[in-house]
């Protein structure tokens, strides 16, 4: 018996990682069939695509590609070390992206037309979104915590912010041209969207723990409780946003005050209620979930040693509780962030600002200055306060 | 000493523990044996009013519990249970620390405090007291639950089923230090088991418990030799307490000191009987020699085994 495990392992740690080898294999596939980058004279035409071969010619396309393809056949064996070939390699190619950008801005956009703008084409965002799937692979195979993964994808992104802030090389970028005009407009719309999203986690934190608090007290009140919640979550969020209008503004105008402090039917006001309302119910369902589940011994333990119950609650179940509580925080805080741009529909400004008026202008490019933002706020509110939660795992990351 | 005086304790229509009447006198060590839901844990709980009685009363050094503020009684007892309920989120010394932090000690004392009872309970400080508890085996985490309960020296001691998830060997031993620290420490304990052996091995007092009261109590051999009904006979082992019996008597009290007979096997002086009939049963022979150290006291012999027996009384002999 003992014999076998460890041959059944180093088996097991030999075989090929199917997910990876298809990840790569579709890379360079979207990189080969699909359209690398679109070139237009100007904001107003449409852009034409442009293939690889367009780019670059078949030995720059075959350099590009070399390193998925090393990955792809590394996958078919994939023991630790070839993992971690692996991993390098597809950040190398991450962080290389924004150098093929250059070099099709270089080949592609005419620089006797000021307003001629280079867009990202589908294959590159393709490829961006399977080898991000592919690091998140590598990095549950190898075990890595969620700061040990996110330090991986900290090296193309400062590729990319490097690329863009130090050399003129991006300059005729569509997303740049959008950012360009409208730099102030978007750290506003950035400072709003933080506002908006930190406001109403924040409330609906308060909020929430009370809730949750106040349903341990009286079980009676979890049924009906947990009923509300869910009826709140499931109304689609723009017919939230829609139900605040009526009665906020009937606030407003019988109540001069609250219209002094900014308070109507539209704007700010009815966004964030909103948003606090779709955060209860993760929020009290996971403080409340988090609170019970201490395991009873220990409850029994810290009740038997001579703790007031205050003692218990403060030092005992609720930091036995945190982890969970913080998960309850952080789904809470992906999904407000995502909400937050539909706000923009009813006047509450943020981010969601640029996708609605690139939607109306069919600028895509605005669309994305809005969106990626939103994307990457979502992403680090995710890794942070996940990294958070794991250090915070009773007995501590010793 | 913890006085029980017709104490009674009701869940709904059922009667969890009826009229016990129990007297534990200070530096005793009194097991709780029964079966499973006899209302032993209930007895254990209402001491330190973890459970609130429903009627009677339990007098502690002759004052009523209700008298305490229950957080600043519960701080006077220790209390150690099965699950061991070490504090996931902090380190074993934090652990041990916490009742001397409740009682407000200086935190030189409590480090002082902590370091003693880990020596006492043989577990390197400098190793173990960084540690989380997940990070210890089953008998390194009661060791330091014992400890937990130890640390603001409390006179009494409430132990639920300490030792009830170990493997046998970490028990002995774990068996073995809790008699000697109660020889040292001279404390009241109140201890729950299952476990026949450990409840003979340790007990001053063993009490049996049935369906809410109190079978018998008294010293396990007469309990062993004299059990009241079918039922306390049958949970004490019913055929084999002959050998329980031996397992309680030191081989020192049959010894023969005559002439060493040669080639026979050695048994170490503070072995039981019960050691001593395995070992010849072992070895086929029927004497062995008494030892103490490498230093040799005499012969013990399977007739004196068998037939010699400490007076006791009118005894009732195994029902066949
Ligand atoms: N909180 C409670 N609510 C209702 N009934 C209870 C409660 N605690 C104990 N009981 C009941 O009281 C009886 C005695 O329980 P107790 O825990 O004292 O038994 P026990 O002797 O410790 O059993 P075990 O050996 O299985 O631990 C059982 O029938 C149990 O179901
Ligand atoms: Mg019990």
């Amino acid at each position: 018996m003992a014999g076998v495990t460890p041959a059944a392992h180093s088996m097991a740690s030999a075989k090929a990682n199917p997910v990876l080898v298809f990840l790569m294999v579709s890379s360079v596939m979207a990189w080969l069939v699909l359209s690398s980058v679109s070139v237009a004279p100007n904001r107003i035409v449409p852009g034409s695509s442009v293939g690889v071969f367009g780019v670059a010619g078949w030995p720059g396309v075959v350099l590009g590609l070399l390193p998925v393809i090393i990955a792809g056949v590394l996958a078919l064996k994939s023991s630790r070390r070839q993992l971690v070939v692996v991993a390098l390699l597809v950040v190398l190619t991450l962080a290389a992206l924004p150098l093929w950008l250059a070099l099709a801005a270089h080949n592609l956009v005419s620089p006797e037309l000021p307003g001629a703008r280079l867009g990202i084409g589908a294959g590159i965002w393709v490829v961006l979104f399977l080898l991000l799937l592919s690091v998140i692979e590598v990095r549950t195979r190898l075990g890595l915590s969620r700061w040990q993964g996110g330090l991986l994808l900290l090296i193309p992104m400062m590729s990319f912010s490097a690329v863009l802030i130090a050399t003129p090389w991006l300059d005729s970028l569509a997303l740049r041209r959008e950012f360009v005009t409208r730099s102030d407009a978007f750290y506003t719309a950035i400072g709003e969207h933080l506002l908006l999203v930190s406001a109403s986690v924040g409330c609906g934190l308060v909020i929430g723990v009370t809730l949750a608090l106040i349903m341990r007290h009286w079980p009676r009140l979890r049924g009906p409780g947990f009923a509300l919640l869910n009826f709140l979550q499931t109304i689609p969020s723009l017919a939230l946003f829609g139900l605040l209008i009526a009665p906020l503004a009937w606030l407003a105008a019988n109540h001069p005050w609250l219209a002094s402090l900014g308070i109507s039917g539209i704007g700010w006001a009815p966004a964030l209620l909103a948003l606090i309302g779709y955060s209860l119910l993760p929020l009290v369902r996971n403080t409340f979930v988090a609170l019970d589940d201490v395991d009873p011994g220990v409850i029994d333990a810290a009740r038997g040693m001579g703790m007031t119950s205050g003692q218990v609650f403060r030092q005992v179940r609720l930091p036995l509780a945190l982890p969970v509580l913080l998960e309850g925080i952080r789904i809470t805080t992906v999904q407000a962030i995502g909400l937050a741009a539909v706000a923009a529909l009813i006047g509450a400004g943020g981010l969601g600002r640029f996708i609605f008026q690139g939607l109306g202008q069919a600028a895509m490019d605005l669309v994305l200055l809005g969106a990626l933002p939103i994307l990457i706020m979502a992403l680090l509110a995710d890794a942070l306060l996940g990294a958070l939660g794991e250090w915070l795992q009773p007995g501590g990351a010793a | 000493m913890i006085e029980l005086k017709n104490l009674s304790r009701q869940f709904g229509e059922m009667w969890a523990v009826r009229d016990l009447n129990l007297t534990i006198n200070k530096g005793e060590f009194c097991v709780l044996v029964g079966t499973s839901g006899c209302g032993k844990s209930t007895t254990l709980r209402m001491i330190n009013r973890l459970i609130e009685h429903s009627a009677g009363e339990i007098h502690i050094d002759g004052q009523p519990v209700r008298g305490f503020r229950e957080d600043l009684l519960r701080r006077r007892i220790g209390y150690v249970i099965q699950h061991v309920g070490l504090f996931p989120h902090w380190t074993v010394a934090r652990n041990i620390g916490l009742v001397p932090r409740l009682l407000g000690w200086e935190p030189e004392r409590i480090a002082a405090r902590v370091d003693e009872l880990m020596a006492l309970l043989g577990m390197s400080a400098e190793r173990f007291s960084g540690k989380y508890p997940r990070q210890l085996s089953g008998g390194q985490a009661q060791r330091v639950g014992v400890a937990r309960a130890l640390a603001a020296d409390p006179e009494i001691l409430l132990m639920d089923e300490p030792f009830g998830a170990l493997d046998p060997l970490t028990r002995d031993g774990l068996q073995e230090e809790l008699l000697s620290l109660h020889h040292r420490l001279n404390k009241t304990i109140v201890f729950v088991t299952h476990d026949m052996d450990e409840a003979l091995r340790l007990a001053d007092r063993l009490v049996v418990m049935h369906e809410g009261q109190i079978r018998q109590q008294g010293r396990p051999i007469e309990l062993l030799r004299e059990p009241v009904d079918e039922f306390v006979e049958s949970l004490l082992g019913g055929n084999s307490r002959g050998l329980k019996e031996a397992a309680l008597t030191p081989v020192a009290q049959r010894l023969c000191h005559a002439e060493m007979t040669s080639g026979v096997p050695d048994i170490d002086a503070n072995k039981t009987l019960r050691d001593a009939l395995s070992l010849m049963l072992w070895h086929r022979v029927d004497c062995l020699n008494v030892v103490e150290g490498s230093e040799s006291l005499g012969t013990l012999r399977l007739a004196d085994v068998v037939t010699a027996r400490a007076p006791m009384g009118t005894t009732r002999g195994l029902s066949s």
